[in-house]
C-alpha cells in the first residue's frame, strides 16, 4: 500500500532534486530545493501565449484579495475604538489610534468574563502538550506499524484508520458524558488527552517511515547488535524529523483552533482556550449589552491568529513541499 | 475512543427525570430523535450545504492548483502562501471577522453591494444565511484543499505530460483527460474529508447566531441541535441518542463515498 502511494514521490523528488537536470526543461529561475515549482514544463510547450499568464495572474490577485480581506479588516479595526468600529469605514483607519489601549485591555478581566492573557497561556499549554504528545505518539505508533509485524498489527492499524471515520462532534458529547463520570470536566487533561490521539498523525508517520527509513538500514543496525530503542532514537528518528515537523504543525493547529471540545468540557473561564473565550466575549458583547467588549473581540482575534500565521511562515517548507499533506491525499 | 461511544449508546437508552431518577427507556430516545422534525431539518440543511459548498470549493481549489502546477501565473509561491493563510485562522475568529464584514447595518460588504447597485442587502436574512456560511467556509478551506491537489498534481509523472504534448494534445485535454484522472484518488479523499466536516457544521453558525440570534435557530444544524439539547436543555440522554444517530448518518454517507472509490479500483 504505502510503497505504491505517491506519498513517496515528493520525498524521492527531494532526494533526486540535487542531481543535474537536462537544461532544456529547466525553468529560467533559481531553483529552490524545497519547492517543487522549480521543475515545471515551460508554458510555451503547451502553446500558451504570454497574455494568458497576465490574465491568470490577475485571477490569482483577485482571489488573494478575497483571502486577505478579513485579515486586513481585523488589522485595521484592532486600532479603533468601539464607536469607530461601527461608525467608520471598515477598510480605513480612524482617529483616535487605540491599538495599544485595546492591547492593554487584553491583560484585564473584563466584566468578570475572564482574562485574555490567561486564555492565551491556556491555549499555548494545550497546544504544546497536546500537539507535542500527538507527535510523540504518532512517531512511536507510525514507526511501529511501518517496521514491525506483530500479531494483530494489521487489524490494529485498520482500527486506527477507522477512527478517522468517526465524526468529532459525534464523539465529543459522549466524551463529555464519560468525563462527567471520571471527573475530567474542568480538568486540563480532559482537553489534552484527546488531543494527543491523532489517527491522521499515526497514518502519516507510518507512510513517512516506510518511505524515509530504509528497512535495510535497520536490518544492518540489528546485525551490528544495536538494540531496538537505540535504532529508533539514533537511526530512525533523525530521518523522520521532516515528517514529525508536519505532524507537529498540523496537531498544534488542530488544538489551537479546537472549539467544540473545550466549549463543552470547560465551565470555568480561567480554563478556557482563546477560541472559547473569544466566542463568549462575542456573545456577551452582542446579547448582554457589554459593547465595550467589541474592540477586545477584534484585537483578541488578531492576537489569536498571529502566532499560527507566524508558525506557518517559519515552517513553510514542511507544508509547502506538501511532503505529508500530499500523502493524505494519495 | 471506543469507550465514550459505548457509554453514549448506554446513556442514550436511559432517561433522567426530575422525579424518579434515571430510568431505562430503551429505544425511547431514538424514537424521539428519529421523529424530531428539528433534528432532521438540520440534517437536511447540512446535506444541501454540503452538496453546494464542496463542489464549488473543490472546483476553485482545482483551478488554482492547476494554475500553480502549470506555472502559468506569476508569483505562484507567494499566492500559494497567501491562499493557505486562512487554514491557520481558527473557525471562531474567521466567523467573527465575517460576522462584522457581512453585518446588515454597518458591515462594509453592505456598502460594496450598494456600490454595485444592490441596496439594503441583508446577508443574514433567512435566504442568504446559508450562502453566507458557504462563502465563509470556502474562505477558510480552499487553500488547504488547493495545496493537497497541487501536491497530487505535482506527482503526475512528467513524461506522461510530455508525451501528451508531443501528441499535440490541447491543454484543456491534458488537464481534464490526463491530469484529472491521475489525481482522482486525492479528489475522492477530499470529498470524503470535506463531507465529514460539512455534516458536522457547527462553529460558524453558532458564532453567527451570537450576532444574529433571529437568523439561526437552536437546531440550525444537527450538531447545534445536539449541543443545545445537551448543554442548553440538559437533556443529555436525548442528546446522546442524537449524537449516535448523527454519527451513523455521517458514517453511512462517508463510507458510501469510499465504496464508490473502491469500485473505481483505486483503494490503497
Amino acid at each position: 500500500m504505502s510503497t505504491k502511494t505517491a506519498a513517496g514521490q515528493p520525498a524521492q523528488a527531494d532526494t533526486t532534486q540535487a542531481a543535474p537536470k537536462s537544461g532544456r526543461w529547466r525553468r529560467r529561475r533559481r531553483s529552490r530545493p524545497d519547492d517543487p515549482g522549480s521543475d515545471v514544463i515551460p508554458i510555451e510547450m503547451y502553446g500558451l501565449k504570454r497574455g494568458t499568464t497576465t490574465v491568470l495572474t490577475l485571477v490569482c490577485v483577485l482571489f488573494a484579495i478575497f483571502t486577505l480581506t478579513p485579515i486586513a479588516w481585523i488589522v485595521i479595526n484592532s486600532t479603533k475604538t468601539q464607536a469607530n468600529i461601527f461608525e467608520t469605514f471598515g477598510f480605513w483607519f480612524a482617529r483616535p489610534f487605540s491599538l495599544f489601549h485595546n492591547f492593554a485591555l487584553l491583560g484585564q478581566n473584563i466584566d468578570g468574563y475572564g482574562t485574555y492573557a490567561v486564555w492565551l497561556g491556556n491555549t499555548a499549554l494545550y497546544a504544546v502538550l497536546g500537539g507535542g504528545g500527538a507527535t510523540v505518539l504518532s512517531a512511536f505508533a507510525g514507526y511501529g506499524f511501518a517496521r514491525f509485524r506483530f500479531r494483530g498489527s494489521r487489524i490494529l492499524f485498520y482500527l486506527v484508520i477507522a477512527a478517522l471515520l468517526v465524526p468529532i462532534t459525534a464523539i465529543t458529547l459522549p466524551l463529555y458524558l464519560t468525563y462527567a463520570k471520571v471527573h475530567l470536566i474542568n480538568s486540563i487533561w480532559g482537553m489534552i488527552l484527546p488531543s494527543m490521539v491523532t489517527p491522521v498523525g499515526v497514518y502519516l508517520m507510518r507512510v513517512y517511515t516506510e518511505v524515509s527509513v530504509p528497512r535495510e538500514l535497520i536490518d544492518a543496525a540489528r546485525l551490528d547488535g544495536a538494540g531496538e530503542l537505540r535504532i529508533f532514537f539514533r537511526l530512525a528518528l533523525p530521518l523522520m524529523v521532516p515528517g514529525l515537523m508536519t505532524v507537529l504543525l498540523l496537531s498544534i493547529v488542530g488544538v489551537w483552533n479546537n472549539y467544540f471540545l473545550p466549549l463543552i468540557i470547560f465551565s470555568q473561564n480561567r480554563l478556557y482556550p482563546l477560541t472559547v473565550g473569544l466566542g463568549l466575549w462575542a456573545e456577551r458583547a452582542q446579547n448582554s449589552g457589554n459593547t465595550e467588549l467589541f474592540p477586545l473581540v477584534v484585537i483578541g482575534g488578531l492576537v489569536t491568529i498571529i502566532p499560527l500565521i507566524a508558525l506557518f511562515l517559519i515552517l513553510q517548507r514542511y507544508w509547502r513541499s506538501g511532503l505529508l499533506l500530499g500523502s493524505i491525499a494519495n | 475512543m471506543i469507550a465514550p461511544l459505548g457509554y453514549a449508546i448506554y446513556t442514550s437508552l436511559y432517561t433522567s427525570r426530575i422525579i424518579g431518577g434515571t430510568v431505562f427507556t430503551g429505544a425511547g430516545n431514538y424514537t424521539e430523535t428519529l421523529q424530531s422534525g428539528e433534528f432532521w431539518n438540520g440534517v437536511e440543511r447540512v446535506i444541501i450545504y454540503a452538496v453546494i459548498q464542496i463542489p464549488v470549493m473543490l472546483a476553485i481549489a482545482f483551478f488554482f492548483a492547476t494554475i500553480f502546477d502549470l506555472g502559468v501565473a506569476k508569483w505562484g509561491t507567494l499566492f500559494r502562501t497567501i491562499f493557505f493563510i486562512p487554514f491557520a485562522v481558527p473557525a471562531v475568529v474567521g466567523a467573527i471577522m465575517w460576522s462584522f464584514l457581512l453585518e446588515p447595518q454597518f458591515g462594509p460588504f453592505v456598502h460594496f453591494a450598494s456600490a454595485v447597485g444592490a441596496h439594503n442587502v441583508n446577508y443574514f436574512s433567512p435566504s442568504l444565511m446559508l450562502p453566507s456560511i458557504i462563502v465563509i467556509v470556502i474562505w477558510e478551506w480552499t487553500g488547504y484543499n488547493m495545496i493537497i491537489l497541487y501536491t497530487a498534481l505535482k506527482s503526475v509523472p512528467r513524461d506522461v505530460v510530455e508525451a501528451a504534448i508531443l501528441d499535440d494534445t490541447p491543454l484543456w485535454k491534458i488537464i481534464l483527460r490526463v491530469k484529472l484522472p491521475m489525481v482522482r484518488p486525492a479528489i475522492v479523499l477530499l470529498i470524503f474529508l470535506n463531507t465529514i466536516g460539512a455534516l458536522q457544521l457547527f462553529t460558524e453558525p453558532l458564532i453567527l447566531s451570537y450576532f444574529q440570534p433571529n437568523a439561526i435557530s437552536l437546531n440550525y444544524t444537527p450538531t447545534l441541535y445536539i449541543y443545545n439539547t445537551a448543554i442548553g436543555g440538559a437533556q443529555y440522554n436525548l442528546a446522546a441518542a442524537a449524537a449516535v444517530v448523527l454519527g451513523l448518518v455521517i458514517v453511512v454517507i462517508s463510507v458510501s463515498s469510499l465504496v464508490f472509490r473502491r469500485r473505481g479500483g483505486e483503494l490503497g
